[in-house]
């Protein structure tokens, strides 16, 4: 098993690293191979003269994007993992139990009722006034659901799903209304939150995603033992000396914060938290200690691939990154149902 | 050793156990045995905290809720009346969480050693690689067996085994297995407490035994001592009549009605 661990991390890494050169060439703004060497080699030699306008397609436009790919997509996957080994159950990811919809309600109002106290303050801040919003909504959800579905240590599926379903209806009409009332400016930004974009990248929103999903990952990643000790049920992974509330809290709160801070920069992106572990299960079996690892290393992977085809199937056009992620979610999420049919 | 005093359990209104009194010395197979609602595994819920109780709980002369999680986890292990069904893993994954207490993210040689050890020891090695999702109920049984003694297979002193109900999907060989295994760990100076119906193996193996009923203690002492005609007829309200047992010479229970001879006669004329 830690043979097959080590080769499907070495393959991951190395697919990652394929995906991070095309995304930085591929593009209405073409960049060939050598432009890339070219303007890599710029960064640690000032003396290489670079094309500016390659240089600003590179570094701040292509660069920031596919950064912010990679660190979202392995937060959304390793928080997908996690709720699924928390929830014991492969349907509990962000999306599907109504999380990501709660981040995008609150934030979706944030916009609207925000938009008079944003022009005072500066970037930064206004970058975090959203996403404090979209942590607070993720949060709030997140403690409702595992309040009303998690009963001694067990989880009522259906209560789950449907919690999901209520909130996403709740969100889908907010936002709906606010459409409705918003001034055009606010109209953009709200229909790119409903269906979800990269196209917004930032340096700063890099470095924010960054600080918040290292702390956050730094703690998630090495809950294997946890989660796997959880599938005995909650009482015998006590007696394995596995604190499971603390842990739970633990899940709770950082998820909250990964799933917030992903729905203030992109809005929502459904599914990465689905397919990424299920996948991997299919291939290598249920060892969390192996499956939240890899799924860092292969959401980053998943987003980032659903970012290059967003933008250059119908280049110039974009279309959004949430519709591609459905388009993969949608039949894992079938499939799944179908072996629930079978496990009945 | 292990000291109860005074314990009492309610919940709601309801008394689940009521002035439960023992101590148990190091080396001693305990076993706990009564009728259906005796309060039997809540006993064993209260020495491992699952539930709320008044009285005392003392395990190696200190009381049980001042001992750390991580020192409990090596000194205590707990095999549950119920198990998960569902666990998607290969069996030696499922008993390596009983060495989880001992490693940080790898498992050390000392652990996989210890594993492959305690799968012998229920014999379960030749299933190790397989699904633990595709096995019987017995033999899923004996995988967490397995987990409970790799749980407790180190270097400290008077280690605690609770067991409830582990020999409910066993065959007769696998119910002897285990329950020698067991006695093989109390000898070594640890405390094993099991909870089980058949009085027969309690009376072959247990060197106590605590009789319930209704949550009260109804006697405690020696097998020879506790398994009287009398106490366990009136106990379990059926007939029943204790001989000795012409292999292990211990008390052997027989239940039933005495048929009349005419029956017999009637049959073989």
């Amino acid at each position: 098993m830690q043979t097959k661990f080590k080769w499907y991390m070495s393959l991951g890494f190395i697919l990652l690293i394929v995906s991070f050169i095309a995304s930085s060439l591929l593009g209405v703004y073409q960049l060939n191979w050598n432009d890339f060497l070219l303007l890599f080699k710029s960064i640690f030699d000032d003396t290489v003269a670079v094309n500016p306008t390659d240089a600003y397609i590179f570094f701040d436009v292509r660069m920031p994007r596919t950064i912010l790919a990679i660190i979202m997509g392995a937060g959304l996957a390793v928080t997908g993992t996690s709720l699924q080994g928390m929830f014991k159950n492969p349907l509990a990811t962000p999306g599907i139990i109504g999380i990501t919809s709660g981040s995008a309600l609150f934030a979706a109002v944030a916009i609207v009722l925000g938009s008079t106290i944003k022009s005072f303050l500066p970037e930064i801040l206004h970058y975090s006034l959203i996403s404090i919003a979209a942590f607070i909504g993720a949060l709030l959800v997140m403690m409702l659901v595992y309040s009303i579905s998690f009963k001694n240590g067990k989880t009522h599926v259906v209560i789950m799903l449907l919690a999901g379903v209520a909130i996403a209806a709740l969100a889908e009409a907010t936002t709906g209304f606010l459409t409705f009332i918003s001034k055009d400016d606010e109209l953009r930004d709200l229909t790119f939150w409903r269906l979800g974009s990269l196209g917004a990248a930032n340096w700063p929103k890099v470095i924010i995603l960054l600080v918040i999903n290292l702390v956050s990952l730094s703690f998630l990643l090495g809950n294997g033992k946890a989660l796997n000790a959880m599938m005995l049920g909650e009482e015998n992974a006590r007696h394995l000396g596995i604190k499971v509330k603390k842990y739970h809290a633990k899940i709770i709160w950082l998820s909250s914060l990964v799933v917030g801070a992903s729905v203030a920069f992109a809005g929502t992106i459904a599914f990465i938290g689905l397919i990424v572990p299920y996948i991997l299960r299919l291939l290598l079996g249920s060892d969390y200690r192996i499956i939240l690892p890899l799924s860092a290393v292969f959401g980053s992977l998943l987003l980032l691939t659903a970012d290059i085809i967003s933008r250059t199937t119908l280049a110039p056009i974009e279309i959004p990154i949430g519709i591609i992620t459905a388009f993969m979610g949608a039949p894992v999420f079938i499939l799944i149902l179908l072996q629930f049919k079978k496990a009945l | 050793m292990l000291a109860v005093n005074q314990l009492n359990i309610s919940i709601k209104t309801r008394r689940l156990l009521q002035d439960i009194n023992f101590n148990i010395q190091p080396g001693e197979l305990f076993v706990i045995i009564g009728p259906n609602g005796a309060g039997k595994s809540t006993l064993l819920k209260a020495l491992t905290e699952e539930i709320n109780y008044s009285g005392e709980i003392n395990f190696q002369q200190q009381s049980i809720k001042k001992w750390t999680t991580a020192k409990l986890a090596k000194t205590r292990a707990k095999f549950s009346q119920h198990h998960q069904q569902d666990i998607p893993l290969p069996v030696n994954e499922v008993v390596m969480m009983g060495r989880y207490p001992y490693f940080a993210s790898k498992p050390n040689l000392t652990d996989l050693k210890v594993v492959s050890e305690s799968l012998k020891l229920t014999e379960m090695s030749a299933f190790k690689d397989k699904s633990y999702n595709q096995l019987s109920g017995g033999e899923k049984q004996r995988v967490h067996l397995a987990r409970i003694f790799a749980q407790l297979n180190n270097e400290f002193q008077e280690k605690l085994m609770l067991l409830d109900e582990p020999l409910n999907n066993l065959d007769v060989y696998y119910q002897h297995k285990v329950l020698e295994a067991v006695k093989g760990f109390a000898k070594k100076g640890n405390i094993a407490a099991i909870v089980m119906h058949d009085l027969n193996l309690a009376a072959q193996f247990a060197d106590r035994i605590l009789l319930l009923k209704d949550g009260k203690m109804v006697k405690y002492g020696n097998p020879k001592q506790v398994l009287t005609s009398k106490t366990i007829c009136d106990v379990y309200d059926f007939p029943c009549k204790v001989m000795s047992h012409p292999l292990a010479q211990t008390p052997m229970i027989v239940f039933g009605e005495e048929k009349s001879t005419s029956i017999i006669q009637n049959i073989n004329p």
